[in-house]
C-alpha cells in the first residue's frame, strides 16, 4: 500500500521549479513519502507548539506587562501590554543586581574553564594508564555514577556534609577545636564558588573522561610500541603520544565549552546557594528566576524578559561563533 | 645459546615494559582509588546517617560503620502520604514520559533517514532550538495560556525530544547498510512495517541507552513542577526532595497530616529520602552501565 515500484527514478526527477514538477512532487509525497512526514509531523508539532510558539513572547522585553484575564487568546498577555522601546534596556543596564549576574556568570564559567576542563583530559590519562582492568572497571563505574544525578539530590548530600552537623565539620573540629563555633563554610562568599567548581568536578570529572577514553581507545598501538622499543619511559609515551593524539578533540571541547560561557548551570547553583551568597553566586538565570518568581517588588515580566532575552542573544551568539569555529578545527560542532 | 645469554637485553627496554607493576603504577592506583573513596564516601556517609539513631550521628565523628542500626526514618518515609505520592507521580512521570519521549525520538530519527520533501527545513527547525529559545517569562505565558499550569501534563508534553538524542539515533538509522531495507521491500515489507521489523531491532543497544538516558531525565525532573505546580500533590519526588532539603520544618508542618508522628531527626529523614530517590538508579547502574556509557561516543562518531 505505501510502495511504489519506481522509489528511486521517482525521487530523481522532481524539480520544484516547473508545474509538472510540483504536481509530481504532491503526487509522490501522496503515493509513498506521507507516512514519512506523518512520521515527521508528532516531533515538529511538539517543538512547534512549545519551543516556537513562546517566541513571540519575547516582544513583552520591549513592552509593559499587563495581565490580562478571561479568554483572551495565547497572546492576549501580548495585545494588552502597551511597547515602551528600550525602557527595560536602559534600566537593566543601571540594574547594579544585573552586572554583578553577569559577572558571576562568566567568572565561574572561567573558573570551570581553568580547573574543571583538565580534570577529565588528565583523568582519562591516568585511567588509560592503569593496568589492573577489572579494578579499572569498577571504578569508572564509580566515577561516571554521579552524572546521572539530580542536582536536588547532589546538594542535599553536599549540604549534610559541608553543613553544621556534617563530617566534614566533625573532622576539622577534630583537628582545630577552635573550629566548632562559628563553622560557616555553605553561606560564607569566601568558600562559594571553589564549592562549585569542586562539586561539578566531582560530578562531571568521570563522565567527561568517556569521549577522552575513546580517542584514547582509537590511538594506533604500533605507535605506543615503536615508541616503547625506542627506549621511552611511561611520562614520555603520554606527553608525545596520548596527549598529542587526543589534542584535536581536547581543542574542540574547550571551544565548545568557551561557546557555554553564557550557560551557567542553573540546577546547581540554585540548589546550593542562599541569600548570603548571592553577591558571588547569582548568575543570570537564578537571578532571571528571582526577579521573576521571588521578586518582593511588584512582578514585572517584562524587564525580566529583557533580561532573558539579553542572555540568549549573546549565548546564541557565542554558540554560533563556538560551534563554526570547532567545525573549523575539524570537530562535529554541537550538532 | 651461550653466546645469546651473554648478549643482556637493553635495560632501558626492561624498564619500560607495559606489564610491570612499577613505582608509577602504584601511585597511580593510589591516586585513582583515592578519588574512587572521595565519590563513594559521600553516598555511604549518606546512607550511614539515615540507619543510625540521631544520638550516633551527633556523638561519632567519621562513621565508618554503624554500631546500631534504625529504621526508623525508613518508616517514616514509607509512611508519608506526602512521600509515597511524590515517589508515585514520580514513577508515573517516568513511565509515561519516557515512553513519549521515545515514540517521538525513534519516529523523527527514522522519517530524517528519508528523503522527504523539505527534510533540511525542518532539521534546521528541530536544531534551532539548541541555541535559541524564549526564556522563562515568555514560556511560562504560554504553558499558562495553554491550560498547562497546574497541571500533571506540564512535565511530561513540552520536553519532547531532545535534539541531540534524536539526530544521534537518526544518523545511526541511516548507516544500517541501505541493502537491508531494499530487500525488505521486495519481499513486500511495507514502510512502517520496515521500521518496527528490520530497523528498530537493529539499533536496539542505541534506543536502550536513549530510553535509559530519558529515563533518567524524567526521574530528575523537578524544575518544570517547581515552576507550573503549586500543588504539592502533584509533586515528583525530587521537587518534595528538594523542599524537605531546603526548608526544615516543611514535612513537619505542610505534610503531616493527621496520626503520623512528627520526625524528630531532620537530617536522618533528609538522607533516607535522597538515599530511596538514588535507589533506582544505583540499583540498575552497575548492570547496565554498558548502556549508560555508549551514548556519548555514539555522538562523537555521528557523521
Amino acid at each position: 500500500m505505501f510502495m511504489s515500484p519506481n522509489l528511486n527514478r521517482a525521487h530523481d526527477a522532481i524539480s520544484l521549479r516547473t508545474a509538472k514538477g510540483r504536481k509530481l512532487l504532491l503526487k509522490k509525497i501522496w503515493q509513498y513519502k506521507w507516512i514519512y512526514l506523518i512520521m515527521l509531523l508528532p516531533g515538529l508539532a511538539v517543538t512547534v507548539l512549545f519551543r516556537y510558539l513562546p517566541l513571540p513572547g519575547i516582544a513583552l522585553a520591549f513592552k509593559t506587562f499587563k495581565p490580562v484575564f478571561g479568554k483572551t487568546g495565547l497572546f492576549g498577555f501580548l495585545t494588552a501590554s502597551p511597547w515602551v522601546g528600550f525602557t527595560h534596556f536602559t534600566r537593566l543596564f543601571k540594574e547594579s543586581a544585573f552586572w554583578v549576574a553577569t559577572g558571576n556568570t562568566l567568572y565561574i564559567s572561567l573558573l570551570k574553564l581553568i580547573f574543571g576542563f583538565p580534570f577529565p583530559v588528565i583523568l582519562a590519562i591516568m585511567i588509560n594508564e592503569m593496568t589492573l582492568k577489572k579494578y579499572k572497571r569498577v571504578l569508572q563505574t564509580v566515577y561516571t555514577f554521579p552524572h546521572f544525578l539530580s542536582w536536588v539530590v547532589l546538594s542535599g548530600i553536599i549540604l549534610n556534609l559541608f553543613g553544621d552537623s556534617g563530617v566534614i565539620k566533625k573532622v576539622a573540629v577534630l583537628f582545630d577545636p577552635a573550629l566548632q563555633d562559628g563553622w560557616n563554610v555553605l553561606y560564607n562568599t569566601a568558600y562559594f564558588r571553589t564549592l562549585l567548581i569542586l562539586s561539578d568536578m566531582w560530578k562531571e570529572g568521570g563522565w567527561g573522561t568517556i569521549l577522552y577514553l575513546a580517542a584514547i581507545t582509537g590511538i594506533d598501538p604500533a605507535l605506543n610500541e615503536a615508541a616503547t622499543i625506542d627506549g621511552a619511559n611511561r611520562m614520555q609515551r603520554i606527553l608525545h603520544i596520548t596527549l598529542p593524539s587526543i589534542m584535536d578533540l581536547v581543542v574542540i571541547m574547550f571551544i565548545l565549552q568557551v561557546g557555554n560561557m553564557m550557560n551557567s548551570n542553573f540546577d546547581q547553583i540554585f540548589n546550593l546557594y542562599s541569600a548570603p551568597v548571592y553577591k558571588v553566586a547569582d548568575v543570570i538565570d537564578t537571578y532571571v528566576y528571582r526577579i521573576t518568581f521571588q521578586s518582593s517588588t511588584v512582578m514585572d515580566y517584562g524587564f525580566s524578559t529583557a533580561v532573558g532575552l539579553f542572555k540568549n542573544v549573546i549565548n546564541f551568539a557565542l554558540l554560533l561563533a563556538a560551534n563554526y569555529t570547532s567545525k573549523a578545527a575539524g570537530g562535529d560542532g554541537i550538532m | 645459546m651461550s653466546k645469546e645469554k651473554t648478549l643482556p637485553a637493553p635495560r632501558v627496554r626492561k624498564e619500560n615494559r607495559i606489564n610491570r607493576f612499577g613505582v608509577f603504577d602504584f601511585i597511580l592506583v593510589t591516586l585513582l582509588s583515592i578519588l574512587g573513596l572521595m565519590i563513594v564516601y559521600p553516598f555511604y556517609n549518606t546512607i550511614l546517617v539515615s540507619i543510625v539513631p540521631q544520638a550516633e550521628y551527633v556523638r561519632q565523628p567519621f562513621m565508618l560503620w554503624p554500631s546500631s542500626i534504625t529504621w526508623e526514618c525508613y518508616e517514616f518515609v514509607f509512611d508519608s502520604p506526602l512521600l509515597l505520592n511524590s515517589m508515585w507521580n514520580s514513577a508515573k512521570l517516568t513511565f509515561v514520559g519516557t515512553i513519549y519521549n521515545m515514540v517521538l525520538t525513534v519516529l523523527m530519527a527514522y522519517a530524517f533517514t528519508k528523503p522527504i520533501p523539505g527534510r533540511n527545513f525542518f532539521r534546521f527547525l528541530m536544531v534551532f532550538t539548541m541555541y535559541f529559545g524564549g526564556g522563562l517569562v515568555p514560556t511560562y505565558l504560554l504553558y499558562k495560556g495553554l491550560g498547562l499550569v497546574g497541571n500533571f501534563w506540564v512535565m511530561v508534553l513540552p520536553s519532547g525530544i531532545s535534539v541531540t538524542y534524536m539526530l544521534i539515533v537518526s544518523s545511526n538509522m541511516s548507516s544500517l547498510p541501505a541493502e537491508l531495507e531494499e530487500s525488505a521491500q521486495i519481499d513486500g515489507a511495507t514502510d512502517v512495517s520496515i521500521l518496527f521489523r528490520i530497523i528498530l531491532p537493529l539499533t536496539l543497544p542505541i534506543l536502550a541507552t536513549f530510553t535509559l538516558y530519558y529515563a533518567v531525565e524524567r526521574w530528575n525532573e523537578w524544575y518544570s513542577a517547581m515552576l507550573y505546580l503549586k500543588d504539592y500533590e502533584m509533586w515528583p519526588l525530587q521537587l518534595t526532595l528538594r523542599q524537605i532539603i531546603s526548608s526544615a520544618n516543611f514535612i513537619s508542618t505542610q505534610a503531616m497530616t493527621g496520626d503520623i508522628r512528627p520526625p524528630t531527626y531532620g537530617e536522618g529523614i533528609k538522607m533516607a529520602c535522597i538515599v530511596v530517590t538514588v535507589f533506582p538508579l544505583m540499583a540498575l547502574y552497575p548492570f547496565l552501565q554498558r548502556y549508560f556509557l555508549t551514548g556519548l561516543t555514539l555522538g562523537a562518531v555521528k557523521g
